[in-house]
């Protein structure tokens, strides 16, 4: 009898659901995809368990009191209602305290439309006060700024609490901690810098309420206006899962996307604010040409553009193509695929890291010294990084996404920068060729930890910019044949 | 099969004397009301103007506080609600410094584009408003000389409003 044992299951609102020993009622909820029937503030996922909020409690048979499924333990055979009306009873109870004191400024207030208080009290809540007194005013944290980054509103905290385990557990630095009790109880910081570590945006984003918003966003939208698009952060090489939060073509913020083989909940306050890179005023959106015998560049377009690079390229007996560490695994393979007579160097360039031996974490959590997405998945396709050594080259190309064509020296005649923002040294290239955000293009990184991840458009390119498979089409056309006419221009 | 009717008149049908002067009568009758005793139904637009019911829904504004600051916290529900799509805000946090009143109005709009000519009217927007800052005033004449002018600023919707806000 080799017979495995039957895993332990418990019944929930009817459905008979197996769970993991050590599961409490909310995780074993959660792993069957049934725990959006459990309303809570308290719990978070990436959080140790705190059971203080009483949100989600639920019904037990056999058990006379209601229990916080957060922290109830479950037991083989248990059988549990989530709906049943002491739970609502006990539900809108709590939502009529939480109530009691809350200023009710969903108006001005950044977290209205993905409000946990709001939705449960639609839900749960009992639609009128019983209260007529004066409410509590935290007069000094009306509007405070815990850093730079973080702005709190005191009137607006539900105690849950989530804040301060974040900054306990997660980043193990300390900063929030609560004073007093009862309802004199206040969320402050425990240094006059006030919050300090590198991963704030996630405590505005657990913030169950608009307590605690994260001031890049602060004000800019309402968010039932955004459409999250599933995509990942390139501000580093561990490629961290976030939604990018688009309206109209604009990306107006990042938040952390659940990916436990990546980054857990969390994503860092650099990469956070990194999707402004796409949306920059100087970032080049058209072809920039520089005129024979002149030392500027010009704004030109595709016509002109492709049949002088598709001569450059022909004229050429030695090209030199440099890829940038934010290539694409897809767009360094077409590269390779039209330009066999080429030279394939990679290239980062920021803080001297060239391979990814030179990258390392930066702390415990997740960010990294390689600020470039695909230094690791470059390597891997074989290329190696530019040492210096090359020379007698006719044309060299920097090939580049969104980052700086930063480089000591000229490596060729003819420089032509790709996909490059603006930096001063850009005034040196011969032209430069507007390329895609990653935010815009579709493609895969590998991470620093050897994960490959594929992302597609979350929105669509700004100007005159343009897909490498478009450019190198419209190059291919060229060649096949002469004519001007054969030339498709990559709009 | 088509039938044949006769339409023969006889002659007091065709004497038409008696008939145009029942029609002249009724003509000097109001003539003698309206010249004579001032009795008109007209008014001498646009020297007088009609005055419409309080409900009716013209011109926005958007109302403002003693201090000339306007109420609107830019919320963005009359964007929202907005069926025309006509209403465009964008918001900023209002400069503490400048701020007497503290978090009640914090957030400002930097700008709020009311484009006149795709509005309907409906009023939703007045509806909407949770500080009663957009309403709709009793001034109907909106014809303009060119569009640019149809499209209404913070400025211009700041203005005071009598009767109304
Ligand atoms: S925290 Fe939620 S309920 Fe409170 S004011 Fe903000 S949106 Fe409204
Ligand atoms: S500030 Fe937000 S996360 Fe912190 S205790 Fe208050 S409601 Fe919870
Ligand atoms: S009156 Fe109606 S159509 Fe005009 S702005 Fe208001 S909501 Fe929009
Ligand atoms: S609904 Fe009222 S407060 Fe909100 S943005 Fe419109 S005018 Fe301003």
């Amino acid at each position: 009898m080799s017979e495995t044992a039957p895993k332990p299951t418990i019944t929930l609102d009817g459905k008979c659901i197996p769970f993991e020993p050590g599961d409490t009622i909310m995780r074993a909820a959660e792993r069957a995809n049934l725990d959006s029937d459990i309303p809570r503030f308290c719990y978070h996922p990436g959080l140790p368990v705190a059971g203080t909020c009483r949100m989600c409690t639920v019904e037990i048979e056999k058990s006379p009191k209601l229990m916080t499924s957060c922290s109830t333990p479950a037991t083989d055979g248990m059988i549990v209602h989530t709906q049943s009306p002491k739970v609502r009873q006990s539900r809108a109870g709590v939502m009529e305290f939480l109530l009691i004191n809350h200023p009710l400024d969903c108006p001005v207030c950044d977290q209205a439309g993905e409000c946990s208080l709001q939705n449960y009290n639609y839900e749960y809540g009992p639609g009128t006060s019983e209260f007529k007194e004066q409410k509590r005013i935290f007069e000094k944290a009306e509007t405070k700024k815990l850093s730079e980054r973080l702005t709190l509103n005191m009137n607006r905290c539900v105690h849950c609490e989530r804040c301060v385990r974040f900054t306990e557990s997660v980043t193990k630095t300390n900063e929030l901690l609560m004073n007093h009790r009862g309802w004199k109880k206040e969320l402050t910081t425990a240094l006059e810098e006030g919050v300090f570590n590198e991963y704030q945006g996630n405590i505005a984003d657990i913030c169950p309420v608009g307590a605690i918003t994260f001031n890049d966003f602060r004000f800019k939208k309402r968010v039932w206006f955004l459409k999250p698009k599933e995509t990942i952060c390139d501000g580093c090489s561990k490629g961290c899962s976030v939604f990018a939060d688009e309206e109209k073509n604009i990306v107006h913020r990042y938040r952390a996307r659940e990916n436990k083989a990546v980054n857990g909940h969390w994503i860092c306050d650099a990469g956070r604010v990194s999707f402004h890179r796409r949306q920059e005023p100087q970032r080049v959106v058209e072809p920039l040409l520089r005129p024979t015998g002149s030392t500027g560049l010009v704004a030109s377009n595709w016509l002109t553009v492709l049949p002088w690079f598709a001569k450059a390229i022909a004229e050429a007996k030695k090209i030199l193509f440099v890829l940038g560490t934010d290539t694409t695994i897809e767009e360094a393979k077409a590269l390779q695929h039209d330009f066999p007579q080429a030279t394939f160097r990679m290239l980062n360039g920021i803080d001297g890291i060239n391979t990814s031996k030179d990258d390392a974490p930066v702390d415990q959590l997740l960010r990294r010294k390689d600020q470039t997405p695909n230094t690791r998945g470059l390597e891997e396709l074989g290329f190696t990084a530019l040492d210096g050594g090359e020379t007698g080259y006719e044309l060299a190309i920097y090939f580049k996404s969104g980052r700086a064509a930063a480089r000591s020296k000229k490596l060729a005649a003819i420089e032509v920068a790709w996909g490059v923002w603006f930096s001063p040294e850009i005034t040196d290239f011969t032209a430069v060729i507007p390329g895609l955000s990653h935010l815009e293009k579709r493609g895969s990184f590998t991470n620093c930890d050897g994960i490959t991840q594929s992302f597609v458009p979350a929105v669509t390119p700004l100007g005159m910019a343009s897909s490498v498979e478009k450019v190198l089409h419209a190059l291919n056309a060229k060649s096949r044949s002469q004519s001007k006419e054969a030339l498709h221009v990559p709009l | 099969m088509a039938k044949v009717v006769s339409r023969k008149e006889s002659f007091w049908d065709r004497f038409y004397i008696p008939a145009l002067l029942i029609g002249l009568s009724v003509t000097l009758k109001h003539f003698f009301r309206s010249l004579v005793l001032g009795k008109t139904k007209t008014i001498q637009y646009p020297e007088v103007k009609r005055e419409y019911s309080q409900r009716f829904r013209g011109r926005h504004f958007i109302s403002i506080d003693q201090n000339k600051i306007e109420n609107c916290t830019s919320c963005y529900l009359c964007q929202t609600v907005c069926p025309a799509e006509c209403i465009t805000i964008v918001a900023e946090e209002r400069d503490p410094a400048q701020n007497p009143y503290g978090v009640a109005k914090e957030k400002k709009p930097l700008s709020f584009d009311i484009d006149a000519l795709r509005c309907c009217f409906c009023g939703m927007c007045e509806e909407a408003c949770p500080k009663d800052a957009i309403k709709l005033s009793r001034d109907y004449e909106l014809a303009t000389l060119n569009r640019d002018e149809a499209m209404y600023d913070l400025n211009y919707l700041k203005r005071e409003v009598k009767g109304r806000g």
